[in-house]
């Protein structure tokens, strides 16, 4: 069985239902108990103003016969009186002598002529002993002396069945707590109702609070703040006002890191145009040779070669920035050649640095990833390790796959990457957007990484050299663990 | 005078006579009572008639047809005189105050010198009762000495079933109610002895045999509660006496007359079949001679 949670942590709409409810029985309580106090205070003083006139009389027309003790007298007395009552009320009647031996008793049977009183009937009879009741027993006694003044020449007791005035009480104590548990019952629903309609538009903003941390942030619909004009009103407003910041700059964050993709590219522009040109001069000096010397069939061969080889290694550079540019995001292959093309990208930046590019791609095919979101992490990567390395250093690219997705080491032999460009790149991105466009590129790679699920794992080693390693997951296996 | 105003005439004259027979009639309560009836004169003193208490205390229909039967047989007013106790309706006899009175055999025979019989009611066809001592039905006592201990509830000192055969049958153990019994005391009726003993205000009690009988017939519930511990031999029955010297007088006649002859008359029927008894006889005191000699030897073993 669960645990209940402890008070604190119950929902409003039970505690103050359960607070009124409460409330109402303390009330009630205090109510039924003053009810039942005053009416068994009315029932005492009426059964004894009953008791004291009806013994009263009795006592009046006992007294000759008792003055006698005249046994058959005083009996006929009782007797008739008893029959009178048909012992509904009056249960027993007795008359003692001031020896407290009994002279006539309705019931002699129990109480024979000339034997004492028990002592607990005695005792009812001591003069402060005025009416005696006993609730448990149903009974109550009443005694009066019989006499002239000041001398007792006996006493008459009787014995009165108090059952019904118990019952009455009974009947207001149920009818008490019939109403009180009405009572209580529609309070506490009607708390219950009320309080649920009061707290229904925390509900509705907590809903849309939660969608708000799910990803999809979603203003309230107008009809819930047309049903508040009140604080709710307000604080809908204000949400609905924080949703639009917040759609707004993840719209723009997201213009940026398209944005950051085409900047990549314009850095890479110089070194492109320098990979192009390149060959160029070669080229030109062939087609002059292939002019002069076409008729030579070697010279034609080698010339031919050398352009083939020139025109080559130009369509690679711009096969390599059309696809940087269009491929269209979300495509969920990722062959070896796509990650080798990168090499064309920053080819002329690491010469011009002076770097040696270690390649090590040991994709043996298209893998279930999304290329384009890998290839702009890697291209952002591998020209943070170029910019981050000395002349002469060497940065290394190693891809591999595992039996759950693609990984991608980038070493270079740098300083050591910041702790907050790490933490950048860990933030999953949480961060905010860099400011002054420092980091942008580690926090579109962090943006990415989550987009495709995947981890980082950032080392730097003692003697400085950064080691960056992306895990990228397959598609197929992250949508098994979506739907897991 | 034509013909036929004389049965008009007649006729008024019979109407006449027949609303005052039936105005006679309707005071009376009865239509078949005598002419005589017709003739009671209003100027004569009631003859005053005592009743002692034997069961009747409560039978007011009993007082009336009694006294309708008396008023209409003697033609003269009738009172019907009741007091508590035996003493006061022999005292009220012997002084003169009462012509006649239904007394107990007891004061009779106390009495005998200064009273005389007028009838004796015929019970069972005998002029003859029994005295009873009974107990609560529960009560496991065999015979009269089981009773020693008890409360005992007498009918009234001048009785002589209520009284007079058990103080004799102590007697002749040589005991008194006082040395037998825990306590006793009087209830001064029979029917109150039986309801003394039945709820159990008294554990044992001496009664009239007749009254107990009769009472077994009409409240059977209370006498349940009882049970005959003894039976006395068979004793003059309570005769209705008077004062000797006026056993002569001419209403002291009438109403002896009219007592025997209460079994042929409707309302004299009425009386005795309220009293179980069969009807009224003449009697020689010597009747009464038990008895007489049971208050003797009371007397003589005081």
């Amino acid at each position: 069985m669960n645990r209940l949670p402890p008070l604190r942590a119950w929902p409003l709409t039970v505690k103050v239902p359960l607070l009124v409810a409460a409330l109402m029985a303390m009330v009630g309580t205090a109510a039924s108990y003053s009810v039942l106090t005053r009416l068994t205070a009315d029932q005492e003083a009426h059964l004894r103003q009953l008791s004291a006139a009806h013994l009263d009389a009795l006592a009046v027309a006992l007294q000759p016969h008792v003055a006698r003790q005249d046994v058959w007298e005083t009996f006929d007395v009782l007797d008739r009186v008893r029959r009178r009552d048909g012992g509904e009320t009056t249960r027993l009647l007795i008359v003692t002598l001031p020896d407290a031996s009994v002279l006539a008793a309705t019931d002699p049977k129990d109480f024979p002529v000339g034997t004492t009183l028990p002592p607990e009937l005695r005792s009812r009879l001591e003069p402060s002993a005025d009416l005696v009741i006993d609730d448990e027993r149903r009974l109550a006694w009443f005694h009066r002396p019989i006499g002239s003044g000041a001398t007792v020449i006996g006493h008459v007791l009787s014995e009165i069945d108090i059952a019904p005035l118990i019952a009455v009480r009974r009947d207001v104590l149920g009818t008490l707590l019939a109403v009180n548990g009405g009572l209580i019952v529609l309070f506490a629903a009607v708390g219950y109702a009320v309080v649920g309609r009061l707290l229904r538009p925390l509900g509705i903003l907590d809903e849309y609070v939660e969608r708000v941390r799910a990803g999809a942030v979603e203003p309230i619909p107008r009809r819930f703040i047309a049903e508040e004009r009140n604080e709710f009103g307000r604080l809908f407003h204000r949400f609905n006002a924080m949703a639009r910041a917040v759609a707004e700059r993840e719209a723009l964050a997201t213009r940026l890191a398209d944005e950051e993709k085409l900047a990549l590219l314009g850095r890479l522009a110089s070194g492109m145009a320098h990979e192009v040109n390149n060959p160029l001069g070669g080229m030109l000096t062939a087609v002059d040779t292939l002019k002069r010397h076409g008729s030579d069939d070697a010279v034609r061969q080698r010339s031919a070669a050398l352009l083939e080889r020139g025109l080559r290694g130009i369509g690679n550079v711009v096969r390599a920035a059309l696809v940087a540019y269009k491929e269209p995001v979300g495509a969920a292959e990722m062959s070896p050649e796509d990650l080798d093309d990168l090499r064309y990208l920053i080819a002329h930046e690491a010469q011009r640095r002076h770097i040696t590019l270690a390649w090590e791609n040991r994709l043996a095919g298209p893998m279930a990833v999304d290329g384009a979101a890998v290839r702009q992490m890697a291209l952002n990567l591998l020209l943070n390790a170029c910019r981050a390395s000395p002349p002469g250093a060497t940065v290394t690219m190693t891809a591999d796959a595992s039996d759950d997705g693609v990984r991608v080491t980038i070493r270079d032999e740098g300083p050591g990457i910041p702790a907050e460009m790490a933490g950048l790149l860990r933030s999953k991105a949480t961060a905010p957007l860099p400011q002054g466009g420092r980091g942008l590129g580690l926090w579109t790679v962090a943006r990415l990484l989550d987009r495709v699920g995947g981890e980082v794992e950032v080392g730097v080693g003692a003697e400085g050299g950064t080691t960056v390693t992306l895990s990228i997951p397959f598609l197929e296996r992250r949508r098994t663990y979506a739907a897991a | 005078m034509p013909d036929w105003q004389k049965p008009r005439h007649e006729a008024r004259r019979v109407d006449w006579t027949r609303r005052s027979v039936l105005r006679a009639f309707s005071a009376l309560g009865l239509l078949a009572i005598p002419a005589t009836v017709m003739a009671a004169s209003p100027g004569l003193p009631p003859l005053r008639f005592g009743l002692t208490p034997v069961f009747l205390d409560s039978d007011t229909e009993l007082l009336g047809a009694l006294e309708r039967y008396l008023t209409g047989r003697l033609a003269r007013p009738v009172a019907l005189v009741k007091r508590r106790t035996y003493q006061e309706i022999t005292t009220l006899l012997l002084t003169g105050q009462v012509d006649a009175a239904w007394i107990c055999g007891f004061p009779f025979v106390q009495f005998r010198d200064q009273l005389s019989l007028v009838a004796v009611p015929v019970y069972r066809s005998r002029p003859l009762y029994q005295s009873y001592v009974i107990v609560q039905a529960g009560d496991a006592a065999a015979d009269l000495d089981g009773a020693r201990g008890h409360v005992h509830a007498f009918s009234d000192p001048d009785s002589n079933s209520g009284f007079l055969v058990t103080r004799y049958l102590l007697a002749t153990r040589k005991e008194t109610p006082a040395s037998f019994f825990r306590r006793s005391f009087f209830t001064y009726g029979h029917r109150n002895v039986v309801r003394a003993v039945a709820s159990g205000l008294a554990q044992s009690g001496s009664v009239d045999g007749y009254v107990w009988d009769v009472m077994a017939e009409t409240e059977p519930t209370l006498v349940a509660g009882t049970r005959v511990l003894h039976r006395s031999e068979w004793l003059g029955f309570p005769p209705i006496a008077c004062l000797a010297g006026r056993r002569d007088s001419p209403e002291i006649h009438s109403l002896q007359k009219a007592l025997l002859a209460m079994p042929e008359d409707p309302v004299g029927q009425e009386v005795l079949r309220t009293l179980r008894l069969d009807g009224f006889d003449t009697a020689a005191p010597s009747l009464f001679d038990e008895i007489a000699a049971m208050s003797d030897f009371v007397k003589a073993h005081a």
